[in-house]
């Protein structure tokens, strides 16, 4: 592996990201815009159901966790962040078909996995400001205290679960090569991962069965992760588990992403559906 | 012979022994419930071999026309050879290398332009679009910089080198493609139908800058698709002609004409022509082939080209069926053999069919 080849690679497919994400003003509104009501709907199921302190008493007896809409408003910034990924990186090649690219991209000798990286990176930092942003307005619209004793458990949270969600991401760009339905693909993942990974509710809310499928979503760690960082002043020992389950996705799924790629592009060109809408 | 650049052997540019791609083909469902869910479940397939053993080499600074019509296995050649399909039998090398075990130095070693609308990111600026390939060919900054530069100034675009894709005229874009495949300065350029849909003018400028640039100048190795015969006559100093996936004539353009030289050509321009006597034309003694291209198939306008042994017999014959059959003629011609006859007179059919 050539170090310069492969920066330069990443540095000119995260370019191009950002300049064709900028160039769609109108979407940068839109993606701002349409999570707040997503988690006002979220927050506003709980609170239909009583007083605040009566919801939080019930939800910290049951779950352990005391406010309600800081347990919302976290599962659901992670979440956005896994759908970020899934529609950014995640059909990253599908939308170079669209574009009609595909096959200039694969005319290169640039290393798809440094393409697909280098998509995930700027996705995540396409998705990570107006995350930052919608997470501050609706901390002020909602007035959630949080309860944090180590940034540094927050910023080792964030991280990890930045690095699971890209290689996420990438698994699901490599998996997608073959399919040209990558769009509706990623559209049925939304909801069942939305649900699994514990989003609006904690994981063990759910019947017992169903929790072993919340168990091998990297998503149900990184909003555990970030619950306990934020809400329940956790520190970095108390949330290592998570930290490590998370580092473990990240390695497996670059791999499975690795080899998915490879296995599937051969396949690609073998029928000639490369360049197929 | 001498080693080309990044070439681990004195080999010809592009070698191709036997090279086949066959691809799968659904069937059409046959009617009926249970045959259309019979259909759904196991689909029947026809193997299609769009690549049928295809031999040919290029020598190093050759101009190599692979010549055509729509289907025949043009552009599926240069997909196997560019890595981006790969051959179901039979092998191609690129600059040595090979395509099926050596893709990157495959990719390496090739620049690729492909015609039409595609290839290009339409939100990002010419100047955009060639920088970000230069990245993807490894090609350091101040290096890519100022052949950027030069590439845009070679086809006229550096006054709109700052303006996005989707501005772009047509001829533009197909000039943008051309130095796209440049910008990591190969030694073989594949291009793939690089005039197609342009307007004459702007084809020239493409058919000028690749032969006298690139060819004559920079002794670029090219292999170029096209279905434009004029356009291989003029440019190639060998043709491959493909039809069904197959080569069924590989020569200079001289001496693929000579092949045919002892044909006399007529080309005769006709209305109200009854299709049925294309085939009583050819029983007219010494009429080898005669082929039809209808202007306006509703009133049976179009021109006829014959080729024949012996023309001044042939032609009284011929002008009093197609007179008896209701046609009128308009004009009538010899003319020499043109590649578009070869190709006639090896299928009987013609080039843009």
């Amino acid at each position: 592996m050539n170090p310069a080849k492969e920066w330069r690679t990443f540095k000119a497919v995260f370019l191009r990201n950002l300049k064709l994400f900028t160039s769609y003003s109108a979407w940068i509104v839109a993606i701002l815009i349409w999570p707040i009501p997503l988690l006002a709907v979220n927050i506003y199921s709980y609170k239909a159901l009583g007083t605040d302190a009566s919801i939080s008493s019930i939800v910290s007896r049951e779950f352990g966790i005391s406010n309600f809409a800081g347990m919302v408003i976290i599962g659901t910034i992670v979440y956005l962040l896994y759908n970020r990924l899934l529609w950014g990186a995640g059909i990253s090649l599908q939308s170079e078909r669209w574009m009609g690219t595909i096959e200039a991209l694969f005319m290169t000798p640039a290393n798809r996995m440094t393409v697909l990286f280098a998509c995930g990176v700027s996705s995540l930092i396409e998705g990570s400001w107006w995350i930052g942003c919608i997470f501050i307005l609706s901390w002020m619209i909602f007035g959630v205290e949080p309860s944090i004793t180590s940034w540094v458990a927050i910023a080792a949270g964030i991280l990890s679960t930045m690095v699971a969600l890209i290689s996420v991401g990438v698994f699901f760009a490599s998996f997608f090569v073959l399919t040209r339905a990558a769009d509706q693909m990623a559209s049925a993942l939304q909801a069942p991962i939305r649900f699994f990974s514990g989003v609006v509710f904690p994981i063990s809310a759910l019947p017992q069965l169903l929790q072993f499928i919340s168990y091998i979503l990297p998503v149900t760690y990184g909003i555990q992760a970030m619950r306990k960082a934020v809400l329940t002043g956790g520190d970095v020992a108390s949330i290592s588990y998570e930290l490590a389950l998370l580092y473990v996705f990240a390695l497996g799924l670059t791999v499975a992403g690795y080899f998915t790629l490879k296995a599937l592009e051969k396949q690609a060109k073998r029928k000639g559906t490369l360049y197929m809408y | 012979m001498r080693t080309r650049r990044g070439s681990p052997l004195a080999s010809p540019a592009v070698q191709v022994r036997n090279l086949t791609k066959v691809f799968e083909k659904a069937q059409k469902p046959q009617k009926g419930v249970a045959a259309a869910l019979r259909g759904k479940i196991r689909p029947l397939k026809e193997k299609i071999a769009a690549v049928d053993h295809v031999n040919f080499e290029i020598r190093e600074g050759e101009f190599f026309g692979l010549l055509g019509p729509n289907g025949a296995g043009k552009t599926t050649t240069i997909k196997l050879l560019c890595t981006l399909l790969v051959p179901d039998e039979g092998n191609a090398s690129v600059n040595g290398f090979d395509v099926a075990k050596q893709a990157e130095q495959v990719r390496k070693s090739l620049g690729v332009v492909t015609g039409g609308e595609r290839g290009l990111y339409w939100r990002l600026t010419g100047r955009e679009n060639l920088w970000f390939f230069s990245q993807l060919y490894n090609v350091p900054g101040d290096v890519a910089r100022p052949r950027i530069d030069a590439l845009l100034r070679l086809v006229e675009l550096q006054d709109r080198a700052d303006e996005q894709v989707e501005k772009y005229s047509r001829g533009m874009k197909q000039r943008l493609h051309v130095i796209k495949g440049l910008v990591n300065d190969p030694p073989i350029l594949l291009l793939d139908e690089p005039t197609l849909g342009l307007d004459p003018s702007s084809a020239r400028v493409i058919r000028d800058f690749v032969k006298e640039r690139l060819q004559k100048e920079q002794h670029k190795t090219i292999l170029h698709t096209t279905h434009y015969m004029e356009e291989a006559d003029q440019l190639c100093d060998r043709i491959a002609i493909i039809d069904h996936g197959k080569i069924i004539a590989l020569d200079t353009p001289a001496n693929l004409k000579k092949s045919i030289q002892k044909l006399e050509v007529a080309r005769i321009q006709v209305t109200q022509f009854n299709p049925s006597d294309q085939e009583s034309i050819k029983t007219i003694e010494r009429v080898k082939e005669a082929v039809v291209e209808y202007t306006d198939p509703t009133v049976g306008a179009g021109q006829i080209t014959i080729h024949a042994e012996n023309l001044d017999e042939v032609i009284p014959r011929l002008t009093e069926l197609l007179v008896k059959g209701g046609a009128k003629i308009i004009a009538l011609q010899e003319s020499k053999p043109s590649l578009e006859d070869v190709f006639i007179s090896m299928t009987g059919r013609r080039l843009k069919e």
